[in-house]
């Protein structure tokens, strides 16, 4: 690793460099704004570049570590935050015109936990409007580009997560997922994506979208960096509505035991029927299955319910929630919206009662099917993610929904965590990916899997950098 | 388009109306793609269920009171 640039270098490595003196947080936050610099005029993941605090931070980490403070392994490591996050003092806009001043008095809990164990914010990142909408062009920021082709859309919401991480911009950076919204740009961006289980991670001081749907969990270059940023994220919040009182496990013990003697269901039926799978999609899943099982896993097809019927699910749960998060400012300033995330969440004035309440009594049988059905008898389940690579922008309408190719949505239903992994690429050079999919509060066995997953990948040659991030190191 | 159709656009415009929003008519093409789409979807909510598919846990004192149970 002595000759990795400093943006590539991960998680730990930079930490053990901070730790021996040979590199500074200093320098490294210098770094990753120089990159910042070149390349975010072009990608636009970043809302807000926090320079000032950032370098400050990163003094004071260093001070810290030399005189004998040390805040654990995120201590002096740069990372930002979609712009859903509250930060004290800071604008946080959740990319819309109706929050484009609102600076908020207090951290978000997760903003907090990151300070507190010596994080350096480098600034907020791009999101959809209101972690809704789609990439849009009629909102105070343009939308992120991925950094693989700047012709595609990142994907979304945590559209800046993705952009920025994948550009080496930031070696990890926080999204949320209410259908997909970590996962998915993961996914289109080649990176590891989290979400967590439902209540393991706290979502106060996050702008809610969807209340039972809604979870926080970071976007990052591998599963070590995703597994050091949740265990400190993780743990009970009384203030979270949605929280679970529980310990939170060592996320990163077990992360080299690979998968042998696990049990590992592939529900082929959720995905391939689908008219968004392309061939390349279907390939690569198989060929991680078959690697899975060479490697000592036991891996059998498993049948869960259709997608539809979790998709519909999942929407009606999303669109009722939202509206009536948003119901006084649809009424008296619609135009502020922006198209996209009107017309979506507009709809939520016709649903009724009872098709709210028809939705969540499909969930609960979804819930049991994934729950006490699948995952009663196997481990994890190794599903599709996105169906294909990502989008162009200009396959987006500006008014409506566009391509949707992404299979995140049931997870979010269940609440059970669900890690989004590159597996290759597309003809045209762009990031595919796989889901896996664990028993609630099984991150430590759901990453340990991600890990095997990785290396499996890194046999495949699969690169972790676009050649426009090259170019700028 | 039929008028079963044409039927469950205007319930759009009632819907709307009802709950005081106003859809500048620019935009309005978009919302009603998305009704369409969401109509459609909404029957596969309503098969049959069994007396255990309620959200009941919604309601789990645990949630309500911050306490654990035995």
């Amino acid at each position: 690793m002595s000759d990795m640039p400093l943006h590539a270098l991960p998680i730990a490595e930079a930490g053990r460099r901070l730790r021996a003196g040979s590199l500074t947080s200093v320098a490294l936050t210098r770094h990753h704004l120089d990159r910042i610099a070149a390349l975010d005029p072009v990608l636009h993941s970043f809302v807000l570049v926090t320079e000032a605090r950032a370098m400050a931070d990163a003094a004071r980490a260093d001070a810290e570590l030399a005189q004998g403070t040390d805040r654990g392994p995120m201590h002096g490591i740069p990372y930002a935050l979609k712009d859903i996050y509250d930060t004290a003092g800071i604008r946080t806009t959740c990319h819309s015109k109706l929050l484009a001043e609102n600076v908020p008095q207090q951290d978000s809990v997760v903003a907090r936990k990151l300070a507190e164990g010596g994080g350096v914010l480098l600034g907020k990142l791009a999101t959809h409007e209101f972690a809704l909408g789609g990439p849009s062009f009629d909102l105070p920021f343009p939308p992120a580009r991925n950094p693989w082709n700047l012709e595609n859309v990142t994907g979304g919401s945590s559209s800046g997560s993705g952009a920025a991480v994948a550009a080496g911009l930031v070696r990890m950076a926080m999204g949320s997922d209410t259908g997909g919204s970590i996962r998915g740009p993961a996914a289109y961006c080649g990176l590891v994506g989290l979400k967590p289980t439902y209540g393991l991670v706290s979502r106060r001081g996050v702008f809610p979208l969807s209340y039972t749907l809604d979870h926080c969990g970071p976007l990052a270059a591998s599963v070590e960096d995703a597994a050091i940023t949740t265990q400190l994220i993780a743990g009970y919040d009384p203030n979270d509505p949605a929280s679970v009182d529980r310990p939170v496990p060592d996320l990163r013990a077990g992360l080299e035991k690979g998968v042998a003697g696990l049990r590992i269901g592939l529900p082929r039926n959720l995905y391939r029927n689908a008219a968004e799978l392309t061939p390349a999609t279907s390939v690569a899943l198989e060929r991680l299955a078959e690697s899975l099982a060479a490697q000592g896993a036991i891996v059998e097809e498993v049948t869960l319910p259709d997608y539809d019927l979790f998709s519909a699910c999942g929407r009606v749960l999303m669109i009722a929630e939202a509206y009536a998060i948003h119901e006084a400012d649809l009424r008296s300033r619609p135009l502020d919206y922006g198209a996209l995330f009107l017309a979506r969440v507009a709809l939520g004035a016709t649903l009724s009662a009872a098709d709210y309440i028809q939705a969540q009594r499909l969930r609960r049988e979804l819930s049991e099917a994934v729950n006490r059905v699948a995952l009663q008898r196997h481990d994890l389940l190794l599903t599709a993610m996105a169906l294909g690579p990502a989008p162009r922008f200009d396959e987006y309408p500006p008014d409506r929904a566009g391509p949707m190719n992404i299979q995140s949505i049931p997870f979010n239903v269940t609440g059970n965590p669900a890690l989004s992994m590159p597996v290759g690429f597309s003809e045209d050079g762009l990031p595919l990916s796989a889901q896996l999919v664990a028993r609630p509060f099984e991150e430590a066995l759901l990453l340990r899997a991600g890990r095997a997953v990785e290396k499996i990948t890194e046999g495949w040659g699969v690169a972790r950098t676009p050649p426009m991030a090259l170019e700028a190191a | 388009m039929s008028q079963a159709q044409e039927e469950r656009d205007a319930e759009l415009d009632l819907l709307l109306r009802r709950a005081g929003i106003t859809i500048p008519p620019e935009r309005y093409a978009g919302v009603l793609n998305g009704y369409r789409d969401l109509q459609a979807a909404l029957p596969l909510l309503r098969s049959a269920r069994t007396a255990a598919a309620e959200p009941a846990g919604t309601f789990v004192l645990d949630t309500v009171t911050r306490e654990r149970t035995p």
